[in-house]
């Protein structure tokens, strides 16, 4: 009855969930391959307080290490990110696509769909996890790799039933709002928030307990790679999900189904009054739509302004504070740091102000952050509006495509901008609260090269995008770049032989100088800033030689 | 000469893969004409006008508008075109004012009092988002795009759909208009009521291939006629079907219609000899039926 659109579904979305997992599956590969080339002593040898923040135990070895360090955490996000994409657009995006009306013009009920698009989410994210968790038997195995003690089947279990939480919470919150965007994003919010949460509050004494507030501690909390199925926890989850299902459920059966219609924003309500109505139209309205680039940068608010919200606050501002609230020890075992380990964090001396916010701020979040904005606008930018219909109508008015691909990219750069301006905000209102005392021109010089490091992978989405006219190549190239250069960046230094190559990961001029520190380096800049006009150059003469692609 | 012809393809070839979906397309639009381009669904028609547009480009061959390349003098082109790409598309966030004014600013400014008089004449809603209107709404706004610059060559494809017949009426006008003050229009289209009514001439592809090209009047004076025949018993059609001039033998007991460009007198006289002829109409075949003959004779 229901396995039409289970088929459809799965039919639509099993090669996105393949392709996430693979990939993740070979990231753990080179990380394995990675740890077991290097001396262990390194890690064994760390203060117990740092261990716990890393997810490394005591009795460490290359196994505990892959699988607590990469398997768990990355693998865990990547497929609950999976899970909540599917959940936002289960309900709320057969809404948006306008063919919520088309399904239920066949005799079955609206529980009937959510019902079947539930199920899918279950069956795509076993996939998923049977994927992960062929790969995290088989990679030891062909590395030779002696893995005893871990549990890799309860980890995958756990990891598969986070994620299926997280895809009910974006499932329900669709359910009752027919909004995809507020879907995916609070789910995301959740999603992020709790991953921090859990890694960061254990490290403040008082606010160790507040972490079973938080969804992921159920998941991650009694370390399943090493002590196996939880299932007090697992427990937890489930309830959880039996009772998104049945809200999901109330929710879409008690509301009128939205049509295939736009958003009414605060800026449209102003618009309407007439005291606002002059000053929102010219804003909204004439301004705009006055060029090609500022129509473009207007695009995607919503993204621009969470992760603008989040570098400001989250990682800007009350970073400085937390810092001196961390338990002394960890801040008196500078010593003991091996540089080799604290460069796979973007490197950072944790006694210090700027090494802790070298790591928790700009190690990964910076270069996530600001890709988040570009890589979004640079795949969107020409692939999206071709997906939309509506390059065709855009290239009959007497504008070179050039100029388009040029004005793109004048809109990814002001909105890096935005974001650059909230983060560096942040971290000087941060320092100032903490009153730690860092050089603002540092700080000025590291979110500098964070927003290079974005741009460079926003011009790669934006060369995938002009190459192809593919959304999807766009975007799942150049994250998958990245991981993959990222992660090679963090990996290879450790490895003789191999180090000189992290060069060529365009992470090594972001962060190896150690901006924070010792200012600006122009020469890694200059680098970066290269690349970045490279790609640019390469989408405009990749987006003049091809035909345009038509959809729909 | 070149000045003459607003639209020309020489050999205009474009291969989807292995596909031909245009085939050695030449075509002469003249400056001043309603070109009406007829085919059906996939017949290549929105291929044809993608290329002219460079948004794809052809295979072999060349295509010019106004005498000047259409890849090499793309911009150029484009600062004398209006174009409605079939299946209209826009951004659904902006409203039919917002996204005028944005294809406006592209193009250096509009004259707004021809714009509202456009919206008046289209009885056309340019307050409310593109995305929340109905499909026919949307195509007006379109349709205004197209038309508020002014431009020398309006290459439309299937504009008409989701408008009723009144604002059809007023779109045909406005082609008209256009018509008379010696500018151009490519009007792409498989209802051939529409083009009928607008239309000097008419250029009809099919597979990729264009088949014909003749003046709406010339095709009219092709003298088909459709003649229906009334009998008090049933007829078998086969024995009507090998006359000359009889095509297309349509039996239903007692009716028999049939398209017609022979001799009435020869028609009547074998009729008449074998059954008994209760009634007879006869009438002027509309395009839709000498567009069938035509696709009868060129199939496949």
């Amino acid at each position: 009855m229901l396995a039409t659109v289970v088929t459809k579904t799965f039919l639509d979305r099993w090669k996105g969930v393949a392709i996430g997992t693979v990939a993740l599956a070979l990231v753990f590969f080179l990380g394995m391959a990675v740890y077991r080339d290097i001396d262990l002593a390194v890690y064994t040898d760390l203060p117990e307080a740092l261990r716990a923040l890393i997810n490394i135990p005591a009795d460490a070895d290359v196994g505990a290490l892959a699988y607590g360090a990469i398997y768990s955490s990355y693998g865990a996000l990547t497929l609950a990110s999976l899970a909540l994409s599917m959940g936002s657009a289960s309900i709320a995006g057969e809404e948006r696509k306008g063919t919520m009306g088309l399904l239920l013009g066949n005799p079955k009920s609206r529980t009937h769909i959510l019902a079947s698009k539930a199920v899918n989410i279950v069956l795509l994210s076993a996939l998923g996890a049977v994927i992960l968790w062929f790969a995290g038997i088989v990679v030891p195995d062909i590395l030779n790799v002696d893995v005893t003690g871990i549990e890799v089947g309860a980890l995958v279990f756990h990891m598969f039933v986070v994620a299926v939480f997280y895809g009910f919470l974006a499932m329900a919150i669709g359910a009752w709002t027919g909004k995809t965007s507020l879907a995916s994003g609070a789910t995301v919010g959740v999603m992020v928030i709790s991953f921090f949460a859990v890694g960061l509050l254990p490290l403040v004494d008082s606010l160790k307990s507040g972490v079973k507030a938080f969804p992921w501690y159920y998941y991650s909390g009694s370390d399943p790679h090493l002590n196996g199925f939880d299932w007090g926890h697992l427990s937890v989850l489930i309830v959880g999900i039996g009772l998104l299902a049945a809200a999901a459920v109330v929710g879409v059966n008690r509301r009128d189904l939205r049509g295939q219609t736009t958003r009414v924003s605060l800026v449209d309500r102003l618009r309407g009054y007439p005291m606002t109505e002059r000053i929102v139209d010219r804003l909204a309205g004439s301004t705009r739509v006055s060029r090609v680039w500022v129509k473009t940068a207007s695009e995607n608010q919503g993204i621009l302004i969470v992760v603008a919200y989040v570098m400001f606050l989250m990682m800007g501002l009350l970073i400085g504070p937390m810092y001196t609230f961390i338990d002394e020890t960890l801040v008196k075992l500078t010593d003991s740091f091996p540089e080799e380990l604290l460069a796979m964090f973007g490197g950072g001396d944790m006694s210090t102000p700027e090494g802790f916010y070298q790591i928790e701020t700009f190690g990964l979040m910076v270069p996530i952050a600001f890709m988040v904005v570009t890589v979004t606008i640079g795949a969107r930018a020409l692939a999206g509006e071709e997906a939309n219909r509506t390059m065709g109508l855009l290239l009959a008015n007497p504008i070179k495509r050039s100029t388009v691909v040029l004005q793109k990219t004048l809109a990814m750069i002001i909105q890096a901008a935005i974001v650059a301006v909230a983060l560096f905000a942040g971290v000087v209102g941060g320092s100032m609260l903490g009153r730690l005392g860092m050089n603002p021109l540092n700080i000025a010089a590291a979110t500098l090269l964070g927003t290079l490091i974005g741009l460079v992978f926003g011009a790669l989405a934006l060369a995938l995008s002009a190459a192809t006219g593919r959304t999807r190549v766009a975007i799942y190239g150049a994250v998958g770049a990245a991981l993959g250069l990222y992660v090679a960046n963090g990996f290879l230094p450790f490895s003789e032989g191999l180090d000189g190559l992290a060069k060529l990961s365009p992470f090594h001029y972001y962060l190896s100088s150690d901006p924070l520190l010792n200012g600006m380096n122009w020469g890694h800049g200059a680098v970066l800033l290269g690349l970045f006009i490279g790609l640019v150059v390469a989408a405009v003469m990749l987006f003049d030689r091809r035909d345009l692609r038509q959809t729909g | 000469m070149t000045e003459q012809i607003a639209i020309h393809t020489e050999g205009l070839t474009k291969h989807y893969g292995n596909f031909p979906a245009l085939v050695d397309l030449n075509l002469a639009v003249q400056v001043g004409e309603i070109f009406g381009f007829l085919g059906p669904n996939g017949a290549g028609k929105t291929t044809m006008i993608r290329t002219i547009l460079d948004e794809i480009r052809p295979t072999s061959g060349r295509a010019s508008i106004l005498g000047m390349d259409t890849h090499s003098q793309s911009v150029e082109i484009r600062d004398h075109i209006g174009y409605v790409p079939g299946d209209l598309a826009m951004y659904p966030n902006l409203t039919g004012k917002d996204t005028l004014t944005y294809f406006a600013n592209l193009r250096g400014g509009v004259d707004w009092d021809f714009v509202g008089s456009l919206a008046e004449r289209l009885d056309a809603d340019l307050t409310k988002k593109v995305g929340d209107l109905s499909s026919g709404n949307r195509q007006k706004v379109g349709l205004i795009q197209a038309f508020m610059n002014k431009p020398d060559v309006l290459i439309m494809d299937e504009p008409s759909s989701g408008l009723d017949p009144l604002v059809q009426r007023e779109f045909q006008t406005m082609m008209r208009e256009v018509a008379s003050d010696g500018r151009t229009v490519f009007l792409s289209s498989h209802t051939l009521s529409e083009v009928q009514r607008v239309a000097d001439r008419v250029g009809v592809i099919r597979h990729g291939q264009l088949i014909a090209v003749e003046g709406v009047a010339d095709l009219r004076s092709k003298a088909i006629r459709t003649v229906n025949l009334f009998f008090d018993e049933t007829v078998d059609g086969a024995a009507l079907e090998n006359l000359p001039g009889v095509r297309e033998v349509k039996v239903d007991n007692h009716h028999v219609t049939l398209s017609f460009d022979g001799q009435m007198e020869t028609l009547l006289k074998v009729v008449t000899q074998r059954y008994s002829l209760l009634d007879i109409t006869t009438h002027e075949a509309n395009l839709e039926e000498i567009f069938l003959t035509y696709y009868e004779d060129a199939g496949a």
